[in-house]
């Protein structure tokens, strides 16, 4: 009896504490009826193999050459770890840079900051829409409706919604026009476009839904009788809030923040045309020494790159036990 | 066609060969088949010429006009500019001619990647101008600071770079431009003669420039020499003094909020003009064009410290041999032809054998690209679009009067490391 009950659990993921019976009985089933794992995870790993494992080794390879005029030096070096750290000048006490961060370093922050900004803001905004959806908006139907009239930005290419800021934002754009025309301001306002402002907005546009989705889907998971059950017993509004409904969507916030991350700290397109390129992120820097056939400090890039990413990713997982939650 | 291949394909049958292995075998038999039915002379050279370059030069219409010329298949593949210059130093089997530019070749000559051209093979050399040459369009021309083609041209048999004329060079110079900059007359309100004005107090905020490190760099040199604030041993090669004066007084205006954008595609840089994001910018001479098509006034300024020029280089890799070599020389001849300087003079790039792109051009035609004179009728685009009107002047002059003063040509300086780490520090501060 207990058996059955705890049986219908492992459809979730996660530790349901199955009796090693049962797992041996399920493992037998699927061993008597010869089903083929192994081929059929052969096609994936190949293709892993091939597409990530390997350009990634080559990558990690490339950063410890040196690129010569005209060719590779295939000699080990760490110069190009050097080169991203510190600055020209950083251990000469008389030199103007002498202890600042390197450039390389800095605008590795710089991405993680903007990151940062733009992950705060989609939560903000996301997490409304989110719980509107899921929570104020009764049939299925019209959730799906508008969870894909959400969606709709995404029908366009990227960069269009990209370049589509420029006369929204610009010195001749809508907004300015309504600033002017309603007499907030004299004359048009430069800070709305080519700044960090106009970027984060973008930035911010452009992935919400990514926020958006998976907070909808764990907070449409959430049993309704729950909720009852704690208004039954006195709860507050921002006690269920609280205690119920912000703790049980965390996995859903915290997979939404992956993505964003992830996105936002390889992205180079936006910074070029809503930022109008005055600013360098790591992803403008690698194209930078790519079009000069750099490939080994483009490659140290890449992996400062990388760590970053899997080091945040790693901290927003820890942040919320993902599997536990769900 | 269809009988001999039947027969093919039961003789195969025969001999029991892979299935995969008769298709494949059958279909280079039907293509050799039809080629030795059409063109005998050329039965064994079934492989089309392959050429990469910019979008400059890799053009539907010039690559499919040579194949029709020269009888044989050319395809060619328009690259960006990393992809390109990857390409071209790692890759030379991919290739057979790359339509590159002098300014990379301090990379690409001590690659060994191309052959060095035997002027020999090049029919019309002697027509060549001496700007690539000598360096000198007229005897009292600038020479320009960098890259100029003739301080990379000529070379000994094995591709090393020798002083003054000699039988073989490292590429055959076409196509050419001198750069300059471009603004908004009416919004600005007044004629700009030189670089300096980049930095002018009253276009604060409203100036753009290329992102490229390496061609933005020249531009905000030639600004800073011409404001007299700093001066340049060789622009093309600066010190890492020179590049950190530079920086550091551009690392200022920016923090100023002088500029406004910088861009990093030709479309980019005609949205910022046509948008009134920036008054004055780099701009390359077809973004001109576009931005007036658009109704903006304009202007691609005559500069009295004089221009940004760059120059192609067309080569044919290392790797070729044979008939393909021959092929790749034939290819080059007939860039020279004429034909293709026409066709790219159209907008606005030049030709080292303006005579032979006059055949092509129409009288009209000529005296508004080359001479510098009034369209005396309306003129199109290569591809018949209207875009010029009757009476308009081609900004900057004639021919000889924007390349006898070129004050710098695109150039990859020794420090480049350098240059381009610094230039991230300006584009982040």
């Amino acid at each position: 009896m207990n058996d059955s009950a705890q049986f219908q659990h492992r459809g979730l993921i996660g530790d349901s504490g199955v009796p090693p019976e049962a797992e041996a009985a399920a493992k037998a089933v699927r061993r008597e009826t010869g089903f083929p794992v192994g081929w059929l995870v052969a096609p994936s790993a190949v293709w892993l193999l091939l597409f990530l494992v390997i350009p990634l080794v080559s990558i990690i390879v490339f950063s410890f050459w040196s690129a010569e005029i005209g060719k590779l030096d295939t000699s080990v070096t760490l110069k190009n770890y050097a080169n991203f750290f510190h600055n020209e000048g950083f251990f000469d006490s008389q030199a103007d840079r002498f202890l600042t961060m390197g450039v390389f370093l800095k605008t590795l922050w710089n991405t993680f900051r903007y990151t940062l900004e733009v992950m705060a803001l989609c939560l903000l905004v996301g997490y409304p829409i989110a719980y509107f959806l899921a929570m104020r908006i009764q049939t299925f139907k019209w959730q799906m409706a508008l969870f894909l009239l959400c969606m709709v930005p995404f029908w366009t290419s990227y960069l269009i919604r990209a370049v589509a800021w420029i006369p929204m934002l610009g010195r001749r754009g809508l907004l300015n026009k309504f600033l002017v025309n309603t007499g907030i301001v004299d004359k048009p306002v430069d800070f709305l476009l080519y700044s960090e402002f106009g970027y984060t907005m973008a930035l911010v546009q452009l992935y919400v839904v990514l926020s958006v989705g998976p907070i909808f889907f764990s907070l449409a998971k959430i049993d309704k009788t729950i909720i009852e059950a704690a208004r039954d017993m006195g709860a507050k509004t921002y006690q269920i809030f609280w205690e119920i409904i912000l703790p049980l969507s965390l996995p859903g916030v915290a997979i939404g923040m992956v993505f964003i991350f992830v996105m936002i700290m390889g992205e180079f397109a936006t910074a070029v045309v809503v930022y109008g390129g005055k600013t360098s992120t790591v992803g403008t820097v690698i194209l930078n020494y790519y079009a000069v056939a750099d490939y080994p400090f483009a490659a140290v890039n890449a992996i400062m790159l990388m760590l970053a990413m899997m080091i945040g990713v790693v901290i927003i997982l820890r942040l919320v036990n993902i599997r536990k939650e769900l | 066609m269809a009988e001999k291949t039947k027969e093919l394909v039961k003789r195969k049958d025969q001999t029991g060969v892979s299935r995969r292995e008769f298709m494949g075998t059958t279909a280079k038999a039907v293509a050799a088949g039809s080629m030795a039915a059409s063109f005998p002379f050329i039965a064994k050279a079934a492989d089309p010429l392959r050429t990469i370059g910019l979008g400059v030069s890799i053009i539907n219409e010039i690559q499919g006009k040579a194949a029709e010329d020269l009888g044989y298949g050319v395809t060619g593949q328009a690259l960006g500019y990393g992809a390109y210059f990857g390409k071209a130093l790692n890759q030379n089997d991919q290739y057979d001619v790359c339509e590159g530019y002098f300014n990379d070749f301090d990379v690409f000559l001590p690659a060994k990647i191309f052959h060095p051209l035997d002027t020999h093979r090049i029919t019309e050399w002697d027509k060549v101008s001496n700007l690539s040459k000598t360096g000198k369009l007229t005897p009292d021309s600038k020479e320009g600071d960098g890259d100029a083609p003739f301080r990379l041209l000529w070379c000994d048999a094995d591709g090393n770079l020798i002083d003054g004329p000699s039988r073989y060079i490292t590429a055959l110079p076409v196509f050419h431009n001198a750069d300059s900059l471009g603004y908004d007359r009416d919004a600005l309100g007044r004629d700009v003669t030189s670089w300096a004005e980049m930095l002018a107090p009253d276009v604060a905020g409203a100036v753009g420039l290329t992102n490229t490190p390496q061609v933005g760099v020249i531009d905000v040199a030639l600004a800073a020499e011409a404001a007299g604030i700093m001066t340049f041993g060789d622009k093309g090669d600066m010190t890492r003094a020179e590049i950190d004066q530079l920086m550091n007084f551009l690392i200022e205006k920016k923090k100023e909020g002088h500029f406004r954008a910088f861009w990093e595609t030709f479309g980019q840089s005609v949205n910022l003009m046509v948008s009134g994001e920036v008054m004055i910018e780099s701009m390359w001479s077809p973004a001109v064009t576009a931005s007036r098509a658009e109704g903006i006034n304009c202007i691609y300024a005559t500069l009295d410290e004089g221009y940004r020029g760059w120059h192609s280089g067309i080569t044919i890799s290392a790797k070729v041999s044979g008939a393909a070599l021959d092929r790749a020389y034939e290819y080059l001849n007939w860039w020279l032809e004429g034909w293709a300087g026409a066709f790219q003079g159209r907008m606005g790039y030049y030709h080292p054998i303006p005579e032979n792109v006059k055949k092509y051009l129409s009288a009209a035609e000529w005296d508004y690209w080359y001479m510098g004179k009034p369209a005396a009728e309306a003129l199109n685009d290569p591809w018949g679009n209207p875009l010029v009107e009757p009476g308009e002047v081609r900004d900057g002059g004639s021919y000889e009067d924007r390349f006898s003063n070129i004050a710098a040509w695109n150039s990859l300086m020794k420090e480049n490391d350098y240059l381009v780490k610094r230039w991230t520090e300006f584009l982040s501060a």
